[in-house]
């Protein structure tokens, strides 16, 4: 499989989509398909390849498929959940896959309404941020608990969705149901993230918290 | 006590069950008594495997550098298929070298049928 970052990276970025230069890598597309169809999972389990069932544990068949890259929950009810593609077209492919594999066990497997329920993107802006400050002049939309996750999330209401910036500089963008707003919430903070840009010296702090006491925190 | 029937379809369990078969047909057996023994095998064997043998046997399957699994050659296995149904976990492996103490063995296609021993004390 192609590196998708790598052939994005090698056509020239549409600066009036991406003004930032950065677009954001999709690394998980999580969609659900009725199969319109009662399904006997133990059938399944033990027809099928590459399939877990212990209704003990999780009331689903867990499958794979090695193209596109997925795995699929497969439920008693007919309705599935397919996770781990790259783009929406993959989990389409794949959520297809799995339902073709169900019918040729001999269910009369549909394939309605099909939804893209979650995207999670995520990039490097190849800058430290001080998530500190970022929490504090964003409170309304900031979470920032260093003990319980080391991440700041972010959860931004236009396009709605959930941003962790963490202090390295990497962004995971998640929430999204179109890629667009994927795009459009990374556009939205980027100029968030460069306001509140780490500088690497301490001495070279801006000057609002370049007070002798913030020394002691070197 | 539980028992796994699975040893029954090894060589030594299938010319058992012949050997008890034909007992029961000439009437030199009963086919309860023949149960008792089959049974009794199931034990013997899972006790034999955990107490008798010493020796101890790796399974390594090395994927390719690529992942691509249609190339062929040393150790450039994979799994090729895994099933967990019914407290039992199947694994098919391809490609696969077994080592012991003293010897290897590239083996073009295996399959592993697992129980969890912890059922049996249940």
């Amino acid at each position: 499989m192609g590196d998708q970052g790598g052939l994005e990276e090698s056509q020239p970025v549409d600066l009036s989509i991406h003004p930032s230069g950065i677009v954001p890598t999709l690394q998980n597309i999580v969609s659900t398909v009725n199969l319109d169809c009662k399904l006997d999972l133990k059938q399944i389990a033990l027809q099928a390849r590459n399939a877990e069932y212990n209704p003990k544990r999780f009331a689903a068949v867990i499958m794979r498929i090695r193209e596109p890259k997925t795995t699929a929950l497969i439920f008693a009810s007919g309705k599935m959940v397919c996770t781990g593609a790259k783009s929406e077209q993959q989990s389409k492919l794949a959520a297809r896959k799995y339902a073709r594999i169900i019918q040729k066990l001999g269910f009369n497997a549909k394939f309605k309404d099909f939804k893209i329920q979650n995207i999670v993107g995520s990039c490097d802006v190849k800058f430290p941020i001080r998530l500190e400050g970022l929490a504090y002049s964003h409170g309304a939309f900031s979470s920032y608990e260093p003990e319980l996750f080391p991440g700041l999330i972010y959860r931004m209401k236009q396009p709605k969705i959930v941003l962790l910036i963490f202090v390295s500089g990497k962004i995971v963008i998640t929430g999204a149901k179109v890629r667009d707003d994927t795009y459009k919430a990374f556009e939205n903070i980027y100029p968030v993230l460069t306001e509140f840009r780490k500088v690497q010296q301490w001495c070279a702090l801006p000057s609002l918290h370049n007070s002798p006491h913030t020394k002691k925190k070197a | 006590m539980a028992t796994f029937e699975l040893y029954r379809r090894s060589t030594i369990g299938m010319c058992l069950t012949e050997t008890l078969d034909e007992m029961v047909q000439s009437g030199t057996l009963s086919p309860d008594l023949a149960i008792q023994v089959l049974t009794q095998f199931d034990k013997s064997m899972t006790e034999a495997l955990e107490t008798q043998v010493k020796s101890k046997v790796t399974i390594k399957v090395v994927p390719s550098a690529q992942g691509s699994r249609f190339t062929q050659g040393l150790g450039e296995g994979h799994l090729h298929t895994y099933r967990f149904c019914d407290n039992v976990w199947t694994f098919i492996l391809q490609d696969a070298l077994f080592k012991n103490e003293d010897s290897q063995e590239n083996v073009g296609r295996v399959k592993i049928v697992a129980c969890d021993s912890k059922l049996l004390t249940q």
